[in-house]
């Protein structure tokens, strides 16, 4: 157990002349025990990043700190870690048992009968006990899985590497999976690392997420400061499904004039802006519909396609539906409100939610007022 | 009424694919046939009846069976004393030279398997020279001298080592297809799992490695077995005579007996049979692909 820190790493690669930044000055102070999320867009340099941390690649540049020690010219079977591949990458001529005591076996001088007995504990902690004795090959994609991550536990590695294990369960397990990984991390209390592209992993799995796009750390925060105070345009967008909407602006004295609506600006927004370019953003939760048409904010949309989840419906709607390819926003409503497509609704961006960034940079200048948070009130 | 139609010209249609099935297995099997059946006959009997007839009473001999196997048994034992080496050999040194040209990083690497790829187009006839010259000056017969078994078997030591050398390049060439399309991250699992490169290649390579040594010995038994080219050129005394030398002396100078030919030919090929048999599983899930 140990604390992992990245310093300024930088991985290029050399493609033909060309060099390729895969990873571009990253630096993220991860906690002992804490459980850090990887996100982005494939090809954003997370896995690079990952296995730069394994060891499986070097670095160009920076510092990688376990405990403390730089580790960047350590071999990887030197690094004191563990890393659970997408797939699975078990030895498939090899039992359970046999995949599991392999890494012991190689690793350190434990005699025989104690890697016994710690493979039979770790088997037992993940619920894999009766599949010892099989091969992977006999094994369905979530026991193979577990096979995966017990094979890292016991090895009682000093952090936890994991390159998107669940993608490859079906989407019902991969739920399941998802909090039972999540408890059992929090139980070994193991530093992780945990690399995904699906930003739903990423927000209720982490302690904390690191938003990558195109090498470059975009954000580094708990799941909830990346979702309502993202830093900039691009975190907005990946973080939060569906997307948040954004329209590209400009200021008029105190009004925001987008393509197809205005925007009467609060003391608040005015004093946040700097510049005349601005991208006015909102989640679809915070879109009201079927506002009051007399309030401030309200405009009359038409609604062009509703998807209905059960639980809630999309409803994408359009300022100028009359158009062949309209531009359309989404806003999220309660699952037994009941919108048609054609329907026109008064729609209402409240401006305690508006988020706005600099047109230009991208950056967050103003993000939504978290005034309104309310805790639960436990029982006992 | 249609469908009876089509019925009937269905089954018409199966009875000429099987009819030229039939004919066509017939016509492969028929030498085959003619060969077991003259091996069984008398000379008389050859001559007398056709060939694809089995044999009388009065014509049936064992004869030629066992006078061929007096005649080739030395040649067979020394087959045996080269190809054998030489087929694991190859196999054993192929499957090396195609890992670390797979999973290890070094320079020069396409260069080395530039140069393996074109050693498998290198035909035996056009280095028949420098072959002999070359085994002139390195004599194993020098060489092992303090080792008179050996020694005596120069010619034999010759040809597993040309045939070793011969055979590398192919069998690399199969074990490195097989190796790239194992799981990379199976083997990068390996490594942060603690193992060396040696470990890796022994306790993961070369087990999931079985389907694709069998492809490879079967391919280097049989060729390495019915080669006679190198053996004439490198085998110099007749004690050192393999089985395909001994199997021309078959033929006689004056008088040819077809039933002692033949006999000959298929104990000849019975140790290539029997490798068929022992590694044919391996070798199916080898050619399909298995690996694992």
């Amino acid at each position: 157990m140990a604390e992992l820190q990245l310093d300024n790493i930088t991985k290029t690669f050399d493609d033909g002349g060309d060099e390729i930044v895969a990873v571009d000055d990253v630096s993220i102070d991860i906690q002992d025990g804490e459980f850090l999320v990887l996100v982005g867009p494939s090809g954003c340099g997370k896995s690079t990043t990952l296995r730069t941390i394994a060891g499986l690649e070097t670095i160009t540049d920076g510092a990688i700190r376990l405990g403390g020690e730089v580790i960047n010219d350590k071999r990887p079977q030197d690094r004191d870690t563990a890393m659970v591949f997408q797939s699975y990458a078990l030895y498939p001529h090899m039992t359970v048992r046999e995949n599991m005591s392999f890494g012991l076996e190689e690793s350190t001088d434990l005699p025989d009968d104690e890697i016994r007995e710690r493979v039979t504990d770790t088997a037992e902690m993940m619920g894999i006990a009766e599949l010892l004795d099989r091969k992977p090959g006999e094994l369905s994609g979530g026991q193979q899985q577990r096979v995966a991550l017990g094979r890292a536990i016991v090895r009682n590695p000093a952090a936890f590497l994991m390159d998107e294990p669940l993608a490859n369960l079906d989407a019902k397990l991969r739920a399941q999976m998802r909090t039972e990984l999540q408890r059992l991390q929090e139980n070994l209390d193991v530093t992780t690392v945990y690399v995904t592209h699906d930003q739903t992993e990423a927000m209720t799995m982490g302690d904390r997420i690191a938003i990558l796009d195109d090498g470059e750390l975009q954000q580094v925060g708990t799941p909830l400061e990346c979702y309502h105070e993202p830093s900039n345009l691009f975190v907005a967008g990946f973080i939060g499904e569906p997307s948040m909407n954004t329209f590209e602006a400009h200021t008029d004295g105190d009004r925001l004039v987008a393509e197809r609506f205005e925007y009467a600006l609060s003391e608040r927004h005015e004093d946040a802006i700097d510049g005349d370019n601005v991208v006015f953003g909102i989640r679809p939760e915070d879109v009201e519909v079927g506002s009051d048409p007399d309030d401030s904010h309200t405009y009359e949309v038409v609604v062009d396609v509703v998807e209905p989840k059960g639980d809630e419906n999309y409803v994408h709607m359009a300022f100028d539906a009359d158009r062949e390819n309209p531009e359309t926003f989404t806003a999220t409503i309660g699952g037994l409100r009941r919108v048609e497509a054609g329907d026109t609704v008064v729609v209402r961006f409240p401006p305690e939610a508006v988020h706005l960034f600099d047109g230009d940079t991208g950056e967050a200048v103003l993000n939504r007022s978290l005034d309104t948070v309310e805790d639960v009130e436990p029982l006992l | 009424m249609a469908t009876q139609q089509s019925d009937s010209s269905f089954a018409w249609n199966r009875i000429a694919l099987y009819a030229t099935l039939g004919l066509l297995v017939a016509f492969y099997l028929s030498p085959l046939e003619s060969a077991i059946m003259t091996a069984f006959k008398t000379q008389t009997g050859f001559f007398e009846t056709s060939p694809l007839v089995p044999p009388t009473p009065s014509t049936f001999t064992l004869d030629a069976w066992g006078q061929a196997f007096n005649r080739l048994q030395g040649g067979l034992v020394n087959s045996l004393l080269f190809t054998i080496p030489a087929t694991l050999l190859s196999a054993t040194l192929g499957s090396l030279v195609a890992y670390g040209l797979t999973n290890t990083n070094w320079r020069g690497q396409a260069f080395v398997l530039v140069l393996l790829i074109a050693g498998i187009f290198i035909p035996y006839q056009s280095v028949l020279v420098p072959l002999s010259r070359f085994w002139s000056v390195v004599d194993p017969a020098t060489i092992f001298s303090w080792l008179p078994p050996v020694a005596n078997r120069s010619g034999l030591v010759a040809l597993a080592v040309t045939h070793t050398a011969y055979g590398v390049p192919i069998t690399t060439l199969l074990f490195r297809a097989h190796y790239k399309s194992l799981d990379s991250s199976m083997l990068e699992a390996a490594r942060l799992d603690g193992a060396s490169i040696a470990k890796i290649y022994r306790r993961i390579i070369l087990p999931l490695s079985i389907p694709m040594f069998a492809v490879t010995l079967i391919y280097q038994f049989t060729n390495i077995w019915n080669d006679l080219l190198f053996a004439l050129v490198l085998i110099q005394q007749p004690s050192n005579d393999v089985v395909t030398i001994s199997l021309t002396a078959l033929q006689g100078s004056m008088v040819s007996q077809y039933n002692l030919q033949m006999a000959g030919a298929f104990i000849t090929a019975l140790p290539t049979l029997l490798v068929y048999i022992l590694f044919g599983e391996q070798f199916a899930e080898g050619v399909a692909g298995g690996g694992a």
